[in-house]
């Protein structure tokens, strides 16, 4: 029984770290960007480099988060800034920006599956059962990213600013607010969280250049689910989450796969604005 | 009459030379792998064996007097992948023959084009039986021959009784188990659990937790190759499993790059680098020397793509043709001395192979703990 709660937790926190750059990107820019798939595998060869380079394992995590945020931003100067008055083209336009970065991968790497060790192994007792302790752990970090967000976009000025071109960019830009600087760094911080959810689930699965891609329809669902807000993806990661984890424990996890996207469906049908306050 | 001299002359002479050319026109051997996919691990190694068999026979003159050339596509290791390296091979490049290891769902969606075109087939990866094709040989192994080994050793060793089956949830994952079971209840055992994931699935979290409360003596998986077997292994090390653990489907070489999670996984196969055999040894030195540094080592799926190619070689010599149907009727009499051992596909258009059971050890490298001689197929293809 507390095998179960704890699978669902810790798929709960893998949900949210994997959408939260999704989410970040969409709240801000209502731009849906497919390239987010990409990131993560970047974020995870990220941390392969890191890890040839020498670093201490604590540092893997922050350099994928500088690599995917520098390259969001390079993407976003580059390409998306030209595609904001059209938002279908901006999808296309991302999801070949993410063929274009998982060949770039291939071409560095090659296909194979690359070996990084994992910063902490072994398990853990935790509520009458040893669980792993790497799983424990990412609920943690998925609080931590939920918490420093959050106090990026509520404490300093360039959430202020963000907060204000989320309610009315027209607006936001008569009062003086340079909102091209805040899509820059709000994609930039997406695809950099993106980078950061890769590097963090490195230890559990392999860093080869298909990684990323498992996850982005589940992120795209819960994305649409929580219609741009923070509080309310967390609340549908957790739901979701949970459900996947049941589904697969009792009815196997080839069913499990599909609780998200139909959940998803049956959720936005059921009130279209999903989790979000209305 | 003399203006059109001059053009007949033409035709003639274009003739005579494309006459002229067929002599010299190179027998092409088309390899569809999963340069790209589950399979990009070990694709490599398949296509170094196979350009050492190619440089090999064409060292010895080549094939009917015209030089073997090597064509190879990428086909994802999949479904659709290899719809497109079939047909691109076959239509395009005009191969002569296909000889190649792939995941069984690329396999069961190149067979059909195979009967369009009419061309041989060698299938040389392991795979979970039962497939067959009035053109496909198959010099890799079958579950009759890798299963018992391990279920046996298991009972006998660990006295297991209770067992739980993990596997990736396509043809080889499921076929391979269903004969687990089968076997497993006809020596007196139990199966306690039976989970699948998704191909490309990468939380085996609800599974693992199964597998701990079912309380199983014994864990046997079979996963797509690479980046499953790597994500399952490391994530039941992760979550403090330590019964006895056999892999049906990882290769020596992938084990041993996993580091500590893989110490103690049994494998049963009918290759190991340490077989001892001047055919195996003389083998291992020739790739070494054709490739250094950048050799991958040779493995359970590459060597079989070695022996395949000279046994279409053998076939094509003994009939003088590459015909397909000569091929055909040539590829279930002729031997290959391979590193191996001797293999002649005359069981149903399947061979029978000597097979080994290892464990590995400490700082990689996989130890040898049994070996089973002249493992027979059994019956995987009565109606050919």
């Amino acid at each position: 029984m507390s095998n179960i709660l704890l699978d669902m937790i810790t798929t709960s926190a893998i949900l949210f770290l994997t959408s939260a750059g999704l989410l970040v990107v969409f709240g801000v820019m209502k731009i849906i960007n497919f390239a987010h798939a990409a990131f993560i595998t970047v974020g995870g060869y990220a941390t392969f480099v890191a890890h040839q380079l020498g670093l201490p394992p604590i540092l893997g995590p922050v350099f994928a988060f500088a690599v995917g945020a520098l390259l969001g931003a390079l993407a976003e100067f580059v390409i998306v800034r030209r595609l904001y008055a059209r938002p279908l083209d901006a999808i296309l336009a991302t999801w070949g920006l993410g063929l274009i970065l998982g060949q770039l991968v291939v071409l560095a790497f090659g296909r194979g599956v690359q070996f990084v060790p994992p910063p902490v192994q072994g398990t853990v007792a935790v509520i009458g059962t040893e669980y792993s302790l790497y799983r424990m752990l990412l609920i943690l970090l998925a609080i931590a990213v939920a918490v420093g967000f959050t106090a990026l976009l509520n404490g300093t000025r360039l959430g202020l600013s963000t907060r204000a071109v989320i309610m009315n960019e027209e607006l936001a830009q008569g009062l003086g607010i340079n909102s091209t600087r805040v899509r820059l760094i709000t994609f930039a911080i997406g695809c950099g969280l993106a980078a950061l959810a890769g590097s963090l689930l490195t230890p559990l699965t392999s860093v080869d250049p298909l990684m990323g891609l498992p996850y982005l329809i589940g992120a795209f669902m819960l994305v649409m689910v929580s219609s741009g807000s923070l509080p309310a993806l967390a609340v549908a990661c957790v739901v979701l989450g949970g459900l996947q984890a049941i589904i697969s424990t009792y009815f196997g996890s080839v069913l499990g796969g599909l609780t998200i996207a139909v959940f998803a469906a049956i959720a936005l049908r059921l009130r279209p604005e999903g989790f979000a306050r209305a | 009459m003399t203006r059109r001299f001059p053009t007949t002359l033409l035709a003639a002479c274009a003739t005579f030379l494309a006459g002229a050319a067929q002599a010299d026109d190179p027998i092409k051997i088309g390899v569809p792998v999963g340069l790209s996919g589950a399979n990009s691990i070990v694709a490599p190694s398949v296509v170094q064996s196979s350009e050492l068999a190619v440089a090999q026979i064409n060292e010895a003159g080549g094939l009917l007097g015209r030089p073997v050339e090597l064509v190879v596509a990428d086909d994802g290791s999949g479904a659709a992948g290899a719809q497109r390296a079939f047909d691109s091979l076959i239509f395009s490049d005009q191969v002569d023959a296909l000889i190649s290891m792939e995941t069984s769902a690329a396999r069961n969606a190149g067979l059909p084009i195979l009967s369009r075109a009419n061309v041989p087939y060698i299938y040389t990866a392991f795979y979970e039986g039962g497939s067959c094709h009035p053109n496909m040989f198959v010099n890799g192994w079958v579950p009759d021959q890798q299963v018992p080994p391990v279920v046996d050793h298991f009972q006998a060793e660990y006295g297991a009784e209770t067992f739980f089956l993990i596997g990736s949830d396509y043809s080889f994952g499921r076929g391979m188990l269903e004969f687990t079971r089968e076997y497993i209840e006809a020596r007196g055992g139990e199966v306690v659990g039976e989970e699948y994931l998704p191909m490309d699935g990468t939380n085996w979290a609800p599974i693992i937790s199964n597998l701990r409360s079912s309380e199983a003596d014994a864990v046997i998986t079979s996963t797509a190759g690479g980046a499953p077997n790597v994500t399952l292994t490391r994530q039941l090390r992760d979550s403090g499993v330590d019964i006895p653990y056999a892999n049906l489907a990882v290769d020596e070489g992938t084990a041993g790059d996993m580091g500590d999670v893989a110490t103690g996984i049994y494998i049963s196969a009918s290759y190991i680098t340490g077989i001892e055999s001047d055919a195996n040894a003389d083998f291992l030195a020739a790739m070494e020397a054709h490739f250094g540094d950048d050799l991958s080592t040779p493995n359970e799926l590459s060597v079989p793509q070695y022996e395949g190619i000279l046994a279409y070689a053998a076939a094509v010599e003994a009939t003088g043709s590459t015909e397909t149907a000569d091929i055909i009727e040539a590829l279930g009499e002729v031997s290959v001395d391979g590193p191996r051992g001797t293999i002649k596909m005359d069981h149903q258009r399947h061979a029978p192979l000597t097979m080994y059971l290892g464990r590995v050890a400490e700082g990689g490298g996989v130890e040898l703990v049994a070996k089973f001689d002249a493992v027979s197929p059994g019956e995987q293809c009565p109606n050919l």
